[in-house]
């Protein structure tokens, strides 16, 4: 039996050494082979060949299966500790408690992909089109956004709009993110608004468009993942950013690289990855993942499992106010005295108290907030308990933000499962 | 490490050809059909996270019709696969995976 060793290790070694061959060998319609073909799997041949050795039911092998799961352990290369939900495309999330840093790591930043990352990510020669219903469109290297504009570096949080969707019962449709679809990385780069100051937007502008260079996964020829936008005003913010490096350092590839945006506090899908373009529109744009129910929510509240019509959904733009305990880990073990930490954040405001609770929300105890490092960070915060016996205990957090609103303990359900903002519960065994 | 782990088994069930390879799915009549019918534009991951009932399936492949490029397919084929994804990715989520 072909059971181990030699054979698995071989297509093991053939993706790790050679990942773009491999998965061209397994990926690629053989000639006359529709890509949507039922059956279709002939690529496989090829990769027993270069196995040197034959898969002699290869035929009933759908495409894709074994390069998926094998692309597994290759996909999430530069990344450390985040759970992976889907491989093709990307989709990982980072666990509460290697998200502890005050920046979160490169490798600790979330992937949220809708489509297919471009072959050639070459920073050289990279370029982003400014156009629509500006004065002076113009097409622009990396090298000339350096020179024109001002650079600067900003932590900025991005969450996915689905963060916490897992939780949703009856169950949403989607990644089924839990906590951890959220960072807050430093992202170097020029102003959005300085740029669309000198392409100069003319008067009847609305909403920004943004296009990127990832492929849909269907490989349809010109067919766009996801293109969405913000408002104007939103845009024309002082820390929305073009960014093209990372924590000091270039872009990890699943992140964006080499160019992409950084819109702090909307649902991350503002912050278009592998961005090529941004046009500006005498309306709301309407390319995919803006329309239909995506990234909306129902205009009014609706009870779990309700069936909304189409046009009562409403554009999700700034997220709602949320924090995060990163240390104790969740179930984890401890002494009497725990310092609990985490972060805090809000759209468009500033969190302005985190209140934690032991005793499953009887009473609460403030904890220690910093302000945020610039508008657009989330604010960290820490508190020392001492805990009063030993025992099963969970330590909740509650943030309220500037605009006094405060985290739910109850999800507001919505039928695709975002804006789950309800406290976080971290589980403690107390010795 | 997991991907390690699991893969020798269902690369091994694959080769033998001792059992239909039906990769992250749950067993059942319909799971090979639903793998084939999925994978070519994009992993079983994202089907076995879902909850949905039947008729939030069949909008779902509608959508893959009508959105996103999938040909659409025989009654045959997709009623096997409905029932298939109704039974094992339902709201009670019977097969949701361990993280």
């Amino acid at each position: 039996m072909p059971r181990d060793s030699h054979e698995t290790k071989g297509l093991y070694a053939w993706f790790a050494e050679h990942p773009d061959e491999a998965r061209r060998q397994f990926f690629e319609p053989a000639p006359g082979l529709s890509r949507r073909g039922f059956f279709a799997g002939a690529g496989l041949a090829a990769a027993g060949g270069l196995l040197g050795m034959t898969i002699p039911f290869y035929a009933n092998m759908p495409r894709g299966l074994v390069p998926a799961a094998f692309a597994s352990e290759d996909v999430l290369v530069g990344k450390d500790g985040l759970t992976l939900l889907n491989d093709r495309p990307i989709n990982a999330e980072t666990p509460a408690h290697l998200l502890d840093d005050a920046i979160t790591p490169t490798s600790r930043h979330f992937i949220r992909n809708n489509g297919l990352p471009p072959e050639d990510a070459d920073a050289d020669g990279w370029t982003l089109a400014v156009d629509g219903l500006v004065d002076n469109p113009a097409t622009l290297t990396i090298a000339d956004l350096r020179a024109q504009f001002e650079v600067v570096t900003m932590a900025l949080t991005i969450e996915c709009g689905g963060n916490g969707r897992a939780f949703f019962d009856p169950p949403a449709r989607g990644n089924q993110w839990t906590v951890g679809a959220v960072g807050c990385s430093e992202w170097t780069g020029v102003r959005l608004a300085d740029v669309l100051k000198k392409a100069g937007v003319k008067p009847g502008a609305v909403y920004t468009a943004h296009y990127g260079a990832d492929t849909h996964l269907s490989g349809k020829e010109g067919k766009l993942p996801i293109s969405r936008g913000v408002p104007i005003a939103k845009a024309m913010t002082g820390n929305a950013l073009i960014a093209f490096a990372m924590n000091g350092g270039p872009l990890h590839r699943q992140n964006g690289a080499p160019l992409r945006l950084a819109v702090p506090g909307w649902p991350g899908s503002c912050s278009q990855k592998w961005l090529t373009r941004i046009r500006i529109r005498d309306r709301v744009h309407d390319g995919p993942k803006m329309t239909g129910k995506s990234y909306r929510v129902p205009g009014y509240p609706v009870a779990p499992g309700d069936k909304v019509p189409k046009e009562d959904f409403e554009i999700i733009e700034r997220m709602p106010v949320k924090s995060l305990v990163t240390s104790p880990q969740n179930g984890g073990a401890a002494g009497r005295r725990v310092e609990v930490r985490g972060h805090a954040w809000s759209g468009d405001r500033t969190v302005s108290a985190v209140d934690l609770s032991i005793d499953f929300g009887r009473s609460w105890m403030a904890a220690e907030l910093d302000g945020p490092v610039n508008p657009g960070a989330w604010q960290n915060w820490r508190r020392t308990i001492a805990f009063p016996e030993a025992g099963y205990y969970e330590v909740w957090a509650r943030a309220t933000d500037s605009a006094g609103e405060m985290q739910p303990f109850a999800i507001d359900w919505n039928p695709k499962g975002y804006l789950n903002n309800t406290m976080h519960r971290v589980a403690l065994r107390v010795a | 490490m997991r991907a390690a782990l699991l893969l020798p088994a269902c690369l091994a069930a694959a080769v033998a050809g001792a059992e239909e390879d039906i990769g992250l799915m749950a067993p059942g009549a319909g799971a090979w059909e639903t793998l084939a019918a999925c994978t070519p534009c994009h992993s079983e991951r994202i089907v076995i996270q879902q909850g949905l009932r039947r008729g939030q399936w069949e909008e779902v492949l509608d959508e893959m019709v009508e959105e996103h490029e999938m040909e659409p397919m025989e009654e045959s084929p997709r009623e096997v696969i409905l029932d298939y994804l109704a039974e094992h990715y339902g709201p009670e989520r019977p097969n949701f995976p361990r993280r």
